[in-house]
């Protein structure tokens, strides 16, 4: 992140330490450490500028750079010391409390450092960026409006004013803002990217203002000049659908289905374009027009079988089916799962895939009287889908009997392995399990899928390093697995790994794993930092405040649910039952427990404020 | 049932899980997050009823260099369980349509394992991908590339597609000619 100190007033050294103090900030700025730390060395090797304030601190901060922390403190607060009227000594202190993620006491120092350069642009700027880092949006907007004032010919001036009333949800100032921002760009003729975001963040404030009109016409106005054609359309069809104007709206999701027949919100919009969200009968005429249409795609096959019923069901059931089937679709049974809700689809399904098995079985055809053959393959996939109908009832014994005819049939297809590795995981039996997803994997070791559900199936058997060994396979070669894991955020693994340990009363090692997880989510809420700027300049601003809610509720996400409940349960298990000999288990390290009731607080509290609706997973 | 749509910032965790899942080239949650943010026209994922994430295309544009801005796709996954659906067709699809539309894209580029023989078939037969030149030892285990390219120009015309900017666009100077400057990839 480019985050340099600012240049101190020329007035504590001569000229030529003044020139190879602005080197030091340069080396500092291209990350050549050792040179900065030489040229450091220089100016603080004259006697006279030994203590000189802001060399110390920006020998400082590049040691803090070099991860020597302890003398980076050292050294800046030294520099402070020697001189606390320098606004350049406050804002390295801020940076080096900055980087180690201590906003707080950073903001204080960049208003110290304001204190004594109150139009410093620079320091305003990182001070602005901790400000929307940590949501203190009105002192956001107070920084944005000083820098509008100090540079108001600065397009990242205006944008960032605007956006700053925005997330006060002053729609209203921040609308107005970009408006007359607008009016002062030169009209380009040609293609202009940014405009184009720049117009669909507009449309966006509006539109979140409730002012609906507005937006659509807004839209309307400037549709030659949007280039995002989805979000055009999409937004201009929902603006028409909550305005009650249906004829238009009918027309706009007709016009996105022609750009895409597979996005099933399309068929929603269009069907409440059409007021016919309630009528069954009416939905299923649009989706046969659209099928007529558009014959390649797949959804008006599919959406037909969440409406219709009785005899219309198996209609277009059978025909459905037939084609999975024959083509030989590995995600069949999940893509019809959603209808085992409704116990009168579940008796048809599972009557005309029974009835199918035997045709293709005696006849060689999905039913008797078929004038087609069905493929070789056929019966395969409707044993392998009567193991997962079966399954789902949990009758084992007819499942298994349907997986090893299938197995009998084709014995190299990896699919059926990982069926038979699943019944045996809802038996229960987790070893068995295991062992038959691990025979799914040999039979493809190149597939990376294939390979994490076998290390899952080994870790829900409580076989931990045997899961890391099946996952190193596919992890860097020369680190260790967990650790490559781990630095590549690979939280199912880690999740799945506390579990076990859990289980295994291992409940050092399980926190060990929550812990990780929960770094994971404090790194990915820093990541957003280096974006503060970035979108500013890009204009990718639509993006940005998407990114900004998200993260504000980035813990509700499951997996950290997942690893926060574990390691709640851990702690609960460690408080009602403490630890009598520390030494004689080696498991809880005397860190953990040093931590143990600040974080389960913490835990606690955001598992509890985790709305797990906000994520779908 | 599947959807195809595009990606948005709350899709871009689960996209990396799947990743984690399906791909042996994994990248850090702030390489997404640098796609989707960079470029949120040009990102889709196929999405299960439940919500899963079951497939994803993470794109990007070269701007970089000095020769004409074009796509490139970082990523390209569809799990496993959810093969012989045209997924991965439908997401490339998407994402072309989208390089055309919002960046005036001529052509999308992409790098494939040499043994990597269903990938391979897919680009070259379904997508109509041609190889471009191979790129030695590109991944992290030593194995070469295939750096591979799409005319999208082809691809407009044939789905009616108006591009961004139709002069420079149909414009077949510079059409997916040029030096391909080496790119560097971001496996880390």
């Amino acid at each position: 992140m480019s985050a340099n100190p600012s240049l101190p007033n020329n007035r504590t050294l001569p000229p030529k330490e003044y020139a190879l103090f602005k080197r030091i900030l340069k080396c500092y700025e291209h990350k050549l450490y050792k040179n900065g730390l030489k040229f450091a060395k220089q100016i603080l090797g004259n006697g006279q500028f030994a203590e000189h304030a802001e060399t110390l601190a920006m020998k400082g901060l590049i040691l803090n750079a070099l991860g020597r922390r302890e003398e980076a403190y050292e050294y800046v607060r030294r520099g402070l010391r020697n001189d606390l009227k320098s606004h350049t000594c406050w804002h390295v202190y801020g940076l080096l409390q900055r980087s180690e993620r201590k906003y707080d006491e950073a903001i204080k120092c960049y208003r110290n450092a304001l204190k004594w350069d109150s139009a410093n642009v620079q320091i305003l700027r990182e001070l602005s960026i901790v400000q929307v880092h940590t949501r203190d949006l009105v002192g956001y907007r107070d920084t944005r409006n000083t820098l509008f004032q100090l540079k108001p010919a600065h397009r990242a001036s205006w944008i960032g004013l605007a956006m700053s009333y925005h997330l006060l949800k002053d729609y209203d100032m921040s609308f107005k803002i970009l408006d007359a921002f607008s009016k002062t760009l030169t009209i380009r003729d040609s293609y202009d990217y940014e405009k184009s975001e720049l117009l669909l963040y507009q449309s966006a404030i509006l539109e979140e203002s409730g002012d609906l009109q507005s937006a659509k016409k807004f839209l309307l106005d400037h549709e030659r000049d949007i280039y995002d054609k989805y979000t055009f359309h999409e937004s201009i069809c929902r603006l028409y659908l909550n305005l009650g104007e249906y004829g238009r709206a009918e027309a706009g999701y007709r016009k996105l289905l022609s750009m895409n027949q597979e996005d099933g919100a399309y068929y929603e919009g269009l069907a409440k374009a059409m007021q016919i969200a309630d009528d069954p009968a009416a939905k299923l005429q649009l989706y046969r027009n659209v099928e007529r249409q558009y014959p390649r795609a797949y959804l008006p096959k599919r959406l037909p079988l969440d409406c219709a019923e009785g005899e219309e069901f198996l209609t277009y059931l059978r025909p459905y089916l037939a084609a999975a089937l024959d083509k030989g679709t590995p995600s069949l049974f999940t893509d019809i799962k959603p209808m085992y809700q409704n116990p009168a689809k579940v008796i048809q399904i599972g009557n005309l895939v029974e009835s199918m098995a035997n045709s293709l079985r005696d006849y060689g055809k999905f039913s008797k009287d078929d004038e087609k053959v069905a493929s070789a393959s056929a019966l395969l996939w409707t044993y392998y889908y009567l193991a997962q109908h079966y399954d789902y009832h949990r009758d084992t014994d007819t499942a298994l009997a349907y997986i090893e005819k299938a197995i009998e049939h084709t014995p190299t297809l990896i699919e059926l392995f990982m069926c038979k590795g699943r019944i045996y995981k809802h038996m229960g039996d987790m070893n068995t399990a295991a062992q038959w997803m691990d025979e799914a994997r040999e039979l493809d070791t190149a597939d990376r899928f294939i390979n994490s559900k076998s290390a899952k199936y080994q870790l829900r058997a409580n076989r931990v390093e045997a899961a890391a060994a099946v996952c190193g396979k596919f992890t860097r070669e020369g680190a260790s697995p967990m650790e490559n894991l781990n630095e590549m955020q690979c939280m199912w693994f880690q999740t799945e790994c506390a579990l076990a340990y859990q289980r295994l009363g291992q409940l050092g090692d399980a926190l060990k794993k929550c812990h990780e997880v929960d770094r994971h989510f404090t790194e990915i809420i820093d990541d957003q930092y280096d974006f503060h700027s970035y979108c500013l300049r890009k204009m990718t601003l639509r993006s940005y405040m998407e990114l900004l809610r998200l993260e504000d509720v980035l813990r509700a996400h499951p997996f950290y649910f997942k690893a926060a409940r574990c390691a709640i349960e851990v702690y609960i298990h460690l408080y009602d039952h403490p630890l009598q000999n520390k030494s004689a288990d080696e498991q809880i390290s005397p860190v953990v427990e040093a931590v143990f009731s600040d974080i389960s607080i913490i835990y606690v509290t955001y598992a509890f404020q985790a709305d797990r609706r906000h994520f779908h997973f | 049932m599947v959807t195809i749509r595009t990606a948005k910032p709350q899709d871009l965790m689960n996209m990396q899980h799947c990743n984690l899942l399906c791909l042996p080239e994994n990248y850090q949650m702030k390489y997404y997050f640098y796609h989707g943010l960079s470029w949120p026209q040009l990102s889709f994922v196929a999405e299960d009823s439940k919500k899963r994430i079951v497939g994803y295309v993470l794109a990007k544009m070269e701007e970089e260099s000095e020769e004409v801005p074009h796509g490139h796709i970082t990523s390209l996954a569809v799990q496993r369980s959810h093969r012989r659906l045209g997924i991965a067709q439908k997401l490339m699809d998407q994402a072309s349509r989208a390089m055309i539309e919002s960046f005036n894209t001529k052509y999308v580029s992409l790098h494939v394992r040499k043994s990597n023989r269903a990938a391979l078939n897919l680009y070259t037969n379904t997508l109509k991908f041609k190889i471009n030149e191979i790129e030695p030892k590109y991944y992290a285990d030593g194995e070469d590339a295939y750096a591979m390219r799409r005319d999208l120009v082809e691809f407009s015309k044939l789905h009616d597609i108006a591009p961004a900017f139709a002069p420079s666009f149909f414009d077949c100077k510079g059409k997916g000619s040029g030096d391909d400057h080496h790119h560097h990839h971001n496996h880390d």
